[in-house]
């Protein structure tokens, strides 16, 4: 395991606020600038997540999304800004994210996640955060979480619904438990309101804080739905499917 | 018997309606509850079903408070007042 890395004068200062967390502390604090986090997609919910991390003091973000800024965009990718409208999202996300935290190392790649990557990427982090619109994508990043037995956090909304949780691979179900086929309604373009991306994405990044620092109880093996539209939140049991093609055998 | 039956996300969507009570005879299980549903509402017939009539394996299905996953629906029993709410996939990031 790797050695904590200590804490500066200037980031003491800056955290100050979160160190008196209850079971986070300074330990907790040197366990997230320790780790990696990759993030699928920085859009309404990825980019919210990558934001609260950022600001949380998550030593390494990676982020992964293809793409220029485009003007409909802007209701909800809170990353992205209107002059960097024709330019690549990665550059707009990184740009606002060492404004808000210089201590974190951004990496980022102007690619979506794919055959071609998704192992490396998944190689070099601690913590998954997905977040891709398509199901695709996700059923790619879940299937290779599980392999490398890396924890993914698998967060997603529609109109003003969301749905988050957290796979622990051999532990609790993974996205393929629960999505045995790629679904074939969905719909890339969906109904969205930044203030519910920006809620699941924020309750992402608080699994991920959660993992990384050892803090409270993670959801693994429950998955919390909510409706804004009443306010109502539930967090229902799942369950690991013994035949489930991607973590059966493990 | 009596149940409630809670559509969220697309469902709720093409069907219009965010739920309604349906009559079923007793013993009846999840999969009669589907069909059921998919005769109704006959937009919604692809989120219920596979094009071969059995219960769609990527909708998430919670009955009261416990998740049953649509792989079990012949087999899950329902009773009367119990509340199914069906959920299907979203993805949206």
């Amino acid at each position: 395991m790797r050695e904590l890395p200590e804490l500066t004068p200037d980031e003491l200062g800056r955290y100050e606020w979160q160190l008196t967390v209850r079971d986070f502390g300074e330990e907790g604090q040197r366990r997230l600038k320790n780790a990696t986090v990759l993030v699928s997609r920085i859009g309404g919910v990825g980019g919210t997540a990558a934001l609260q991390l950022a600001a949380a003091g998550v030593g390494r973000l990676i982020l992964a999304h293809a793409g220029d800024v485009r003007l409909n965009d802007l209701n909800r990718q809170l990353l992205m800004t209107t002059d960097g409208i024709g330019w690549p999202r990665v550059e707009s996300a990184m740009r606002r994210l060492r404004e808000l935290n210089p201590h974190v190392e951004i990496e980022t790649m102007n690619e979506n996640i794919s055959e071609a990557n998704v192992a490396e990427l998944v190689r070099r982090c601690d913590v998954v955060v997905s977040a891709a619109p398509l199901f695709n994508e996700r059923l790619l990043m879940n299937r290779e979480a599980v392999w490398q037995r890396k924890p993914l956090v698998d967060s997603a909304m529609y109109e003003l619904e969301g749905r988050l949780t957290t796979v622990i691979p051999g532990r609790s179900p993974c996205l393929s438990c629960l999505y045995p086929e790629p679904p074939p309604n969905w719909k890339r373009e969906f109904p969205v309101f930044s203030a519910v991306s920006s809620t699941i994405g924020s309750l992402a990044a608080m699994e991920v804080v959660k993992l990384i620092a050892g803090l409270g109880e993670p959801l693994a093996g429950r998955l919390l739905t909510f409706d804004l539209r009443d306010m109502s939140f539930r967090k229902v049991p799942i369950a690991r499917q013994s035949d489930c093609a991607i973590c059966g055998s493990l | 018997m009596k149940l409630r039956v809670q559509y969220m996300a697309q469902l709720r969507t093409v069907i219009g309606q965010a739920e309604e009570f349906i009559e079923l005879s007793d013993g009846s299980r999840l999969s009669d509850v589907l069909i059921q549903l998919a005769a109704r509402h006959s937009v919604a017939r692809s989120h219920l079903l596979t094009d071969t009539g059995q219960p769609r394996p990527s909708l998430l299905i919670i009955i009261n408070e416990a998740a049953v996953s649509a792989r079990d629906a012949a087999t899950t029993e329902l009773r009367s007042n119990d509340v199914v709410t069906l959920l299907p996939p979203i993805a949206g990031g």
